[in-house]
């Protein structure tokens, strides 16, 4: 627990370190309102000792003496309400903008970590971390200015509970320590506990996701009855979990609920002791009863503050994993030629295997000349989609060099090598945005180019016939759209872009064989500034294309005209013929 | 949503889930007598005061400790009695709110709605995630923390009408005057929450693309304008949050105002009273700690109403799911299947979705037994609806789908679902081993039948080449392996099972042809004596057939041999012109 707290303490001083004037601020409330709490208790205090008892059982007349004291009253609660909207209003300040600060911190750097890093990861727990422990993270910012205040309350209420006696003075002390002990015990207590629950939390979610995601197949297979089992399993070792929490968690409230009221008691009682002994007057017995009353609820805060820090601990633990990863992209200096020509590709010696895995290519060597359109046919997981990924610098080969025009991809500055290549991939993806902005992706594009686009990828016709048109909003909340509708948005995507290197990726086989025909020859004759590398199967993609790679087994068998590969390799003619031979 | 219809559907819940109200009663009168605790300091300090302390020459000690006891004897009390109601609701409202999460998990497999409308499924998960977290917040703290705050309030209140009526009317007057206030006030910083969630959910779904699309975004150098729209939903989620959050920070402070302003009041009149002897101090100074046990409930009740108002919300999106009349249910009289391979009738069949048209239209077929049948058109003529209507994903709206000669509506799921195998172009894989992938096609093959099946489907070769054969781990989503590799495994899968009946819905798309091929010699060998039906974009399947099926706007326009429809000239021949020129 040392540690815990330890860690969470240095993490809270980071949040506060990066907005102190807003700390400032809200603790500056919170001192106001923990004096208000203070000077009320002395006033009542007086109030009984000068006001009620002359008055009540002396039969003194008030008419001097009420007025001040009702206006004091009222005035001690502007002023403490006037406390609490600063303490709030910096409280909330703070712990919003570190929120929002976390949230776009940890889209910023993942927007700079490697694909290798990203590979190991779940987008659902990506999106899980965003959402719940950016928020997780900085709660604890809400109640430390009141937590804060009230630590500087404690120690004036003692001081003061102990000049007015030191017996009652005493009995603060305890009070006060057994719940603050009881409080911060328990955070030390259920904090694995709590850990694991949140986890389980997570569990139970990505059951859910994993099993709605494959609910055709679960359909189809008739496993319903397993996958209820399945998340039974979780669903139940949460409710079992959370029960531990709650048992342990609650018990320890009661305590420490009960031992304020335990020492208001202890007060009236001692407080009689000493009365008898002419040590104090009835006034002081209640200016320490209600210090005491108005802080048994405030006095928690520090151990809920406990808590939260504990919380946060754990949520900032998971944001950290990411913020701190160190596997950047590395982008050199050089700038994109700006040419609007088509680029020479080239490869020498590339090797590639993903993150713990076989290796998926080996010792490639290949040369792609500028306006070229070449085709990379192979039999299913030779490495097709993993080689053309490398060429739009998705993933850095393990060994060797890619090259555009004789410049290593690698020393291309950032965003460099987007601008000169584009590749679309065998899945498409659509963004919830209109059917343009899923072209532009929020870049400045003319209504002319974006119409070109989608001309050329054969989108226009039925994108008209959409109810808004280009304006139509597309993706998971938008219009259904066929696989082949989305291919051939993905397509203008790219297309729009004019890149000097386009890179199909078996992008088209959704798509009608006429259409796809139609497609590419549109790409040909459009006579796009563009080497083009397409993977594909179909032979009449294959035969627009000027030459071919063959790849097997990770490595590049051939490479020649389609004609001479055919007579010459029989892994290739076996994938070109297959229908033929039927 | 009104309050009503919160305890309709809280109402609902103790239906499905009994747990949930397990012994409440004794939980809520437990609490009750728990909240009584707060009462015991006013009381003992009055009682202290006015007999022991004030108007007395000599202060009776002794009087006073067993005063003391009693009190601290009361507390006692009044905390088993709290932290009983609260050991019982720690363990039943965890169990019942497992029950409705289960319950919502399973209905929503029973709901076609899960593979049909896949643009719904996040909210799905929502159903059996948060939603059910709003209600847990309701159950745990807010719906409790309302009633004790309740009787907190009724057993202070009925303490100070029973120290001095006119004091206490004083006092309830000005807590009812807050109490409307609190009330108008909460309905203006409501309107902000909503503003507020508004901005929240435009900021989630901006970072959530951004995360899910960050391949697409990066390989088009969009990243700036991307991380920009990401920037400037959370800066308007931070403008509304804290909007929201100034808004409530000035309707909190009004408690210390309105608080100030009683007891102000109280000790006004509570001296004018006295100084005509209707008050003692002992009571005038219990009133001034009493009026401090109002406050809290007050504002208590009125934050756990929006906390009642976003549990009723989730709570109602939950039911709604629960409710949702299961629109595949499985046959309460099932009929058997006859042995041996299957026949497939379609009876003048029409499947529609609510809001569309037609998809399948009036069909009449028949497939005999043994049949091999391919299915071809053009994308979306209706192949797939077939297929999946075959395999009784999905229910007609008209008309009727025999197989073997029973209705499928009157065959049990069990039966179904073991005699025929359909399997989808995107076969989904669990982040589990290949093998135990494939087992979810007969939970109980043995390692040797699954070795078989991989034989027999000629995939020796693949499987041997993977990093850890048949243990290689699939990964989330089976990312693992490539797309035509992730088909290979539920081809496998549905081998396992061993059909009369096997629909292959596209399901080799992602091969290349030269293995394609393989597998379809493999599965036309071992389908010997087996109904299948294929739905093919790759006409070679159509080529190899007994028999083709053309689909064009949900209709059957030919039906033939391959080579009949390629003397008759129609639509298959064009297709398969098209497809060959494509090909060949």
């Amino acid at each position: 627990m040392g540690t815990v707290l330890r860690q969470g303490g240095a993490h809270v001083g980071r949040l506060i370190r990066a907005h102190p004037i807003a700390f400032t601020i809200a603790v500056f409330g919170s001192t106001m309102f923990v004096s208000a709490i203070a000077i009320a208790a002395v006033v009542i205090g007086n109030i009984t000792d000068d006001v009620i008892i002359p008055v009540l059982d002396g039969g003194e007349p008030y008419a001097d003496l009420l007025r001040p004291a009702v206006l004091l009253i009222a005035g001690i609660a502007l002023y403490k309400a006037v406390g609490i909207i600063i303490r709030r209003v910096g409280a909330s300040w703070l712990q919003i903008r570190s929120q929002m600060d976390f949230v776009s911190r940890l889209i910023h750097h993942q927007y700079k970590l490697s694909m290798p890093w990203h590979h190991g990861e779940d987008t659902g727990d990506l999106l899980a971390i965003t959402d719940n422990d950016a928020g997780q993270a900085t709660f604890v910012l809400g109640p430390l200015p009141y937590a804060t205040g009230v630590s500087l309350l404690l120690i004036g209420a003692l001081v003061l509970v102990t000049s007015i006696d030191v017996w009652l003075g005493l009995v603060a002390l305890i009070s006060f320590g057994l719940v603050v002990t009881t409080d911060v015990g328990s955070a030390w207590f259920i904090f694995g506990g709590f850990e694991k629950l949140q986890r389980m939390v997570g569990d139970v979610s990505a059951v859910a996701h994993e099993s709605f995601d494959g609910a055709l197949t679960v359909k189809a297979i008739g496993a319903e009855d397993l996958e209820v089992e399945r998340f039974s399993r979780v669903s139940n070792a949460l409710r079992d979990q959370r029960t531990w929490v709650s048992v342990r968690a609650e018990s320890f409230r009661t305590v420490s609920e009960i031992i304020p009221t335990l020492g208001l008691i202890a007060v009236i009682v001692v407080g009689g002791y000493r009365i008898e002994a002419g040590a104090i007057t009835p006034g002081e017995v209640v200016t320490a009863l209600y210090l005491m009353s108005l802080l048994s609820f405030p006095i928690r805060l520090i151990g809920f503050v406990t808590w939260e820090t504990t919380f946060a601990l754990a949520s900032w633990r998971r944001i950290a994993r990411i913020v701190e990863a160190d596997d950047l992209i590395h982008h050199g200096e050089m700038d994109p030629s700006g040419q609007a020509t088509g680029t020479e590709v080239s490869g020498e010696n590339v090797t590639f295997s993903y993150p713990g895995g076989v290796p998926v290519l080996s010792d490639l060597g290949f040369h792609i000349q500028p306006g070229e359109t070449v085709a990379v046919v192979g039999p299913t997981a030779s490495g097709k989609s993993t080689m053309v990924s490398l060429l739009a610098r998705l993933w850095d080969p393990d060994h060797g060099t890619i090259q555009l025009d004789g410049r290593d991809l690698r020393d291309f500055a950032e965003r460099g090598v987007s601008s000169e290549v584009t590749i679309v991939p065998q899945e498409s993806f659509l963004f919830n945005l209109s059917v343009r902005e899923n072209i532009t992706l929020g870049q400045h594009f003319s209504e002319e180019e974006v119409r070109a686009a989608a001309d050329l990828a054969q989108a226009t016709p039925f994108v008209l016939e959409l109810p808004q048109g280009f304006d139509t909003v597309v993706g998971e909340q938008g219009a259904t759209l066929s696989g082949g509708q989305a291919q051939r948005i993905a397509l203008a995507r790219s297309i729009v872009r004019k890149p000097r290197l386009l890179i199909l990726d078996d992008a088209t086989s959704a798509i009608d064989p006429s259409v796809e025909t139609a497609i590419l020859t549109g790409l040909r004759d459009a006579e796009l500034p563009s080497t083009v590398v397409l993977v594909a199967y179909r032979q009449a993609s294959i035969t627009l294309a000027d030459r071919v790679i063959l790849v097997d087994d990770g490595r590049i068998i051939a490479t020649g005209t389609h004609a001479h590969l055919l007579a010459t390799q029989p892994v290739y003619s076996d994938i070109l013929t297959a229908y033929a031979n039927v | 949503m009104s309050d009503s219809t919160v305890i309709q559907a809280l109402r609902r819940a103790f239906q499905v889930a009994p747990t949930l109200r397990k012994g409440l009663v004794v939980t809520l009168l437990l609490a009750g007598l728990g909240t009584a605790m707060s009462l015991v300091v006013p009381i003992t300090l009055q009682r202290i005061v006015d007999t022991q302390l004030v108007g007395v020459d000599r202060i009776d000690t002794g009087a006073v400790l067993r005063s003391g006891l009693v009190a601290v004897g009361a507390v006692i009390v009044a905390s088993i009695a709290r932290w009983t109601s609260l050991m019982r609701i720690a363990k039943f409202v965890p169990a019942g709110l497992a029950e409705l999460r289960n319950e919502a998990f399973s209905h929503l497999h029973r709901l076609s709605a899960l593979h049909t409308e896949t643009n719904r499924r996040g909210a799905m998960v929502a159903r059996v995630t948060s939603d059910v977290a709003a209600l847990e917040h309701f159950m745990e703290w807010a719906g409790i923390g309302m009633l004790i705050g309740i009787t907190q309030l009724v057993l202070a209140m009925t303490t100070m009408l029973f120290y001095n009526v006119r004091l206490a009317l004083i006092v309830i007057a000005g807590v009812a005057v807050y109490g409307t206030l609190l009330l108008w006030f909460q309905k203006l910083l409501k309107r902000a929450h909503g503003a507020h969630r508004n901005t929240i959910s435009d900021s989630m779904s901006a970072v959530s693309e951004s995360i899910t699309g960050l391949p697409i975004i990066r390989a088009h150098g969009a990243e700036a304008e991307t991380l920009s729209r990401v920037d400037q939903a959370l800066g308007r989620q931070f403008v509304a949050g804290f909007r929201t959050a100034r808004f409530g920070a000035v309707l909190f402070s009004s408690a210390e105002i309105f608080a100030g302003l009683i007891t102000a009041a109280v000790i006004g009149f509570g001296v004018i009273f006295g100084a005509r002897g209707q008050l003692t101090t002992g009571t005038l100074l219990a009133f001034l700690f009493l009026v401090n046990l109002l406050t809290e409930p007050v504002q208590m009740i009125v934050e756990a109403s929006d906390s009642a108002q976003a549990a009723g919300a989730g709570l109602r999106k939950v039911l709604t799911v629960i409710d949702e009349p299961v629109d595949l249910p499985d046959s309460t009289d099932p009929q058997p299947l006859p042995a041996g391979s299957l026949e497939v009738a379609a009876v003048d069949t029409t499947f529609q979705y609510p809001t569309g048209p037609p998809i399948i239209r009036n069909l009449h077929l028949r497939i005999a037994p043994g049949e091999r049948v391919a299915v071809v058109g053009q994308t979306g003529s209706g192949k797939t609806t077939f297929a999946k209507l075959v395999a009784r994903l999905i229910d007609p709206t008209a008309g009727a789908i025999r197989v073997g000669g029973v209705d499928v509506r009157d065959v049990s799921f069990s039966e179904l679902r073991s005699r025929v195998s359909y399997v989808p172009q995107q076969g989904f894989l669990f982040n589990t081993s290949i093998i135990e992938n494939i087992r979810y096609g007969r939970a109980a093959a043995t390692d040797q039948e699954v070795t078989d099946a991989i034989t027999d489907l000629k995939l020796v070769d693949w499987v041997e080449g993977l990093p850890d054969g048949l243990s290689t781990m699939a990964g989330v989503r089976g990312q693992n392996l490539s797309a035509g590799e992730r088909q290979l495994v539920a081809l496998t899968r549905a081998w396992v099972a061993n059909p009369d009946l096997l629909i292959l819905d596209e399901a080799t798309s992602a091969v290349d042809p030269a293995l394609e091929l393989r597998l379809r010699d493999a599965i036309e060998r071992l389908a010997q004596g087996r109904t299948s039906i294929t739905v093919a974009h790759r006409l070679s399947t159509a080529e190899a057939a007994d028999r083709v099926l053309v689909f064009e706007s949900g209709e059957i326009v030919e039906d033939g041999t391959h080579a009949e429809l390629i003397e008759l000239g129609g639509v298959y021949a064009s297709l398969h012109a098209d497809w060959a020129v494509a090909t060949r």
